[in-house]
Order: structure tokens, then sequence, then C-alpha cells
């Protein structure tokens, strides 16, 4: 930059206060990790599901435990991206509280679900014993469906936000997935909740990451 | 009434430091530095000028060994910057008429 004291015409310096801004609005780009990380996880914890239902088996664990280790990981992450983030904007602290509303909403979710089914299991059981047969009505495939609102939610609002068009495209998949699970079995449901994993938070963190890689190479050069 | 261009901001590397902070919750010196492309040593001088002004305020820190400074506008800075930008777009505008 020339030297601070230079005279600036109002045109000039109205020009300077746009160009700034401009700046300061694009130098956030998040390292994707995080997203990458909850993708596989959701992706893996689906698929084994499928399995177990498919080949009949059963782990001696809920595969599903594997997204309550992951928060461990998360919190590293998450403290090492702040130590290497050089600016705080407004934008990170909004993205910030909308995700932790998430985390709780999806833990509240679990809690719910977990006391349906303390209700509906022996209401199942009971309707067997008298009908002869069992309910065709079955409240897992009611599941899927509640999770990918949930997850759609955090994801169509970080894309629109961060104008990062493979996650809002990611969260609309969400929802889409959302109504056709209503109509699906179980193991359909769980393929479309991977799929939404996949391309809803891998895929995006993927392409976040080689953006965040470019940009500081970016920085580095400009640097030199 | 409009008064003056304010002194503190009507420079070139002060105004671009205001405009930085004016967008962000805060901002650390090589940040600054980055935008701006100003060298350390004239961005130290006008971000002292600022934060005697009152308009940011500074705080000093140790990141892994390294000093690390981090800069944030405070209310009065955001009302001075205000008033700079609508007395521009009134110079502006007056000299269109």
């Amino acid at each position: 930059m020339t030297p601070s004291e230079k005279h600036l015409t109002e045109k000039e310096s109205l020009d300077l206060i746009a160009m700034m801004i401009n700046k300061a609005k694009n130098s956030y780009h998040d390292t994707g990790i995080g997203a990458m990380m909850w993708g596989s996880i959701i992706a893996v914890c689906s698929l084994v599901k499928i399995a177990e239902l498919q080949f009949d088996f059963k782990l001696p664990f809920d595969i599903y435990w594997l997204t309550i280790l992951a928060i461990v990981p998360q919190i590293f992450i998450t403290i090492r991206e702040k130590k290497e983030r050089k600016v705080k904007t407004y934008d990170d602290i909004y993205m910030d509280y909308l995700w932790l509303g998430f985390g709780i909403s999806i833990f509240l979710m679990i809690f719910i679900t977990n006391a349906l089914f303390n209700v509906w299991e022996p209401m199942a059981i009971e309707y067997n014993q008298l009908a002869g047969h069992s309910s065709p009505y079955d409240l897992r495939e009611f599941i899927a469906p509640l999770f990918l609102l949930l997850y759609g939610i955090p994801t169509f609002v970080t894309g629109a936000a961060c104008k990062f068009k493979p996650m809002l495209w990611g969260g609309l998949l969400c929802w889409t997935c959302c109504i056709i699970t209503i109509f699906t079995t179980i193991k359909i449901d769980l393929l479309l909740t991977a799929f939404s994993a996949v391309f809803a938070w891998l895929i995006p963190g993927i392409i976040m990451e080689k953006e965040y890689r470019k940009a500081k190479k970016g920085l580095a050069t400009a640097n030199v | 009434m409009f008064k003056d261009l304010d002194p503190i901001l009507h420079s070139q590397l002060r105004l671009a430091i205001m405009s930085l902070l004016i967008s962000v919750k805060e901002a650390d010196f090589t940040f600054i530095r980055e935008k701006t492309t100003a060298t350390a040593g004239n961005l130290s001088v006008q971000i002292q000028k600022l934060k005697e002004a009152g308009y940011i305020d500074v705080t000093k820190q140790f990141k892994d060994n390294y000093p690390l400074t981090i800069c944030r506008i405070t209310k009065q800075g955001i009302k001075a910057f205000e008033e700079y930008v609508g007395n521009l777009q009134y110079y502006l505008g007056k000299r269109k008429e």
C-alpha cells in the first residue's frame, strides 16, 4: 500500500472502504475436516446397520455409539481451527451457534425417539400376542425422516450463508431423502441416510478442504 | 450539519484498517497486514494512532511463544466510521449537484 498519509478523494475513500469490506468478507475458509469426519461416520454407521439387517448379525455394541465417540476429535478439531483463525467474523459466530443448536437438537431427538420406543415396544409385543401376527406399523420406519429433516437445516443454512453451493444442494438433498424415507423400508431409509451424509457433508468437506489448501497456498505465495 | 472529514480516518491505511475491522468481530495483526499489504512498521504506527483516538481496542497475547496482536473496533470507532461515510456520501452528492 502507498504511504498512509496519501490524500484521498471522496470517491477513492468510498472505493477503498468497499474493497476492504469485500476482502474481509472473502477471508474465511473452513478446513472441511469436521464435515468430512461427520459425513464418513454417519455413512459408515448407516451402512453397518444395513449390513446387520441384511446379513442377520449383531455387533456387540450399537454402531451409532461412534457418533458419540466422534465428539472428542470434533472438540480438538474445533479448538485447533479456532487457534489457527486469524480473523473472527460475525458469520463465524452465527455458524458456531447454528451447529451447536444442531448438536443439541440431535441429542434431544435421540432422547425423544428412545422415549417413544419405550412406549411403543410393549404395545407392539402386546399386539403380536393378541393378533397373532406383528403390527404392520413399525415406529422404526419413521425415525430416519426425522433425523434427515434435522440434517438438512444447518447444512442448507451454512450453504446459503457461506455461498457454498455443494452444501446448499446437500441440505436440499437431505430434505428430499426425508420425504422419500417416509414411504420406504428401514434398509432403504438407512441407505438414503448414508447417501445424504456422503453428498451433504463428506463431498462438500473434501471440496472445502481443497479450497482451504488453495487459499493457504495463495496467502503463502502473496507473503513471499 | 456536516463537519470536515475526520483526519484520523481520512488516510489510506487507517481507513483500510477501519474498513476491515468494521466487517469482522476481531482480526489479528497478520490478517490486517495480509489484507492491506502494508509493512509491519507502518501498520503498527497506524494501529497505535487509531488506538489513541479510541477507535480500536488492541489486545496483546502470546500464541506458541509468538506475540499475537488482536484488534477490534470500538463503539466510538463505529460511530466515527459511520459519520465519515455519511460525510463522504454528502460531499459526493454535493459535487454532483
